[in-house]
């Protein structure tokens, strides 16, 4: 219990769609349902609230941030800790102290959440007739999360469930259009390393597979998610949503703040 | 506060909208966090990044039980709203003028800092304005020595409130530019051809 401390979760957020920040909500409820802080608030770079009025939303003078990012990278190094004013892990401001705790993509959970994820949305495919994709954005600009994308493959691939786990990208090679290609197996499920279902996993990526032929509305503005297994180019394609819409992506939260606590603890002894 | 209004009603609070005052065909809430929903799009279905903008929807009515449900409902229709006012009553919100905003930016946002003061003032009013913009009181310049000149005086002025109707307000204060203007400094910096 961290009943006097506050909880800030930052996410990316949009200024064009909706469904962006909504996971960052949710995953917010639930701790504020938990019980664990004090106070929990979101704060988001293009939404409001801002980055920069975070302080004032929160009474408390202890603050756990944790980034609601999929991986380290521009925002969690430069972006994050320049709006906020962090010295380091540790900040002393205006009588508060602000712990800055690892992104929640990068705890090592994540690698039970795709595995969660790609069993439920393929149920009673036998994973050792399944290629698993995991997608990322891979640019250059987001070569973190491809570099986190690659290491979740490899440590899923180890446990010896899928016949054959592999990244794709949307914008660089081995490309996510070339699934069909790409995969040797005849089940297919495509589980897209994103923190929502915002404009890249719900519009842009179903499009690059071929389950819809222009890119839809936003995802909240539309009656269905999917209408999985699509029967395309010969094979069966299961399409989860982004792993960052999972529920338990709350506790991975948590799990960071306690991670944060377990190693300055360390730190102090 | 806002477009918001704020009437007592036992045992807590009512709100709704300042144009839905007379009406009684109102969609009744009561739970607080209702308010992020109600706030996400505008009557014509858009969606509302800037929560601050003048483009609060009609038609519902929020009853709370408390203090407490009040502070997180406006926290969800204005966010940081009252914390920003309450730290500007203890003399804590510090306004940081836009060159200030601008020179820290990096990545696509470097860019912005080649806005001149006249490009600036011109896009502030229009991405700042209370009739279609936003309803915040702005409280920094855009340099020490160069202050907003393209919108009103009542815009700089917390006493004053910014919709058209004469009720006490709650101002909400706008202490440093959002990143909607310094996206749109972005855009101005962009379109402008390299003179000649």
């Amino acid at each position: 219990m961290k009943s006097n401390s506050a909880l800030l979760i930052v996410g990316h957020g949009s200024t064009v769609n909706p469904d962006s920040s909504t996971p960052t909500f949710a995953h917010a409820d639930e701790i504020v349902r938990q019980g664990v802080f004090n106070e929990v608030h979101c704060v988001f770079w293009k939404e409001e609230p801002s980055l920069r009025q975070a302080l004032h939303l929160i009474d408390s003078d202890e603050i756990y941030v944790v980034p609601n990012f999929i991986s380290e990278g521009y925002f969690t190094r430069t972006v994050i800790p320049r709006e906020l004013e962090l010295t380091g892990p540790i900040t002393h401001r205006l009588g508060r102290t602000i712990k800055y705790c690892d992104p929640a993509g990068s705890h090592q959970r994540m690698t039970d959440l795709l595995l969660r994820r790609a069993a439920e949305v393929a149920p009673g495919v036998p994973p050792s007739e399944t290629t698993l994709f995991i997608v990322g954005h891979g640019t250059n600009l987001n070569d973190n999360s491809a570099v986190a994308a690659k290491r979740e493959v490899q440590l899923i691939a180890e446990r010896g469930l899928y016949a054959e786990v592999l990244n794709a990208y949307m914008e660089e090679e081995p490309l996510i259009s070339k699934w069909d290609e790409l995969a040797s197996q005849k089940n297919v499920v495509v589980v897209p390393f994103f923190i929502s279902d915002g404009l890249h996993s719900y519009q842009d990526i179903p499009v690059l597979l071929g389950i819809e032929s222009e890119i839809t509305a936003a995802a909240s503005q539309r009656g269905i998610f999917r209408n999985n297994p699509y029967r395309l180019r010969g094979k069966t394609l299961y399409y989860a949503s982004s792993i960052g819409t999972e529920p338990l992506f709350a506790n991975v939260i948590l799990d960071q703040v306690a991670a944060f606590d377990q190693l300055h603890r360390e730190d102090a002894e | 506060m806002g477009q918001i209004v704020i009437q007592q009603s036992a045992p807590g609070f009512e709100l709704r909208h300042f144009e839905d005052a007379g009406r009684n065909d109102l969609a009744l809430y009561s739970n607080p966090v209702e308010a992020r929903a109600i706030s996400t799009y505008s009557d014509a279905g858009e969606f509302r990044p800037l929560k601050t903008a003048p483009t609060l929807r009609h038609g519902w009515r929020l009853q709370l039980p408390d203090l407490e449900s009040l502070r997180t409902a406006l926290d969800f229709f204005y966010p940081a709203m009252l914390g920003s006012l309450l730290s500007h009553e203890r003399n804590e919100l510090l306004p940081v003028d836009l060159r200030e905003t601008l020179g820290r930016q990096s990545g696509m946002y470097a860019v912005t800092k080649k806005i001149t003061d006249p490009q600036a003032d011109a896009l502030i009013e229009t991405v700042c304005n209370s009739a279609h913009g936003c309803l915040k009181t702005i409280l920094w310049q855009i340099a020490p020595d160069r202050p907003v000149t393209s919108l009103p005086a009542e815009k700089f002025n917390p006493a004053v409130s910014q919709i058209p109707a004469a009720l006490p307000v709650l101002p909400m204060l706008c202490a440093e530019a959002c990143n909607l203007l310094v996206a749109a400094a972005r855009e101005v910096v962009k379109k402008v051809p390299v003179a000649e």
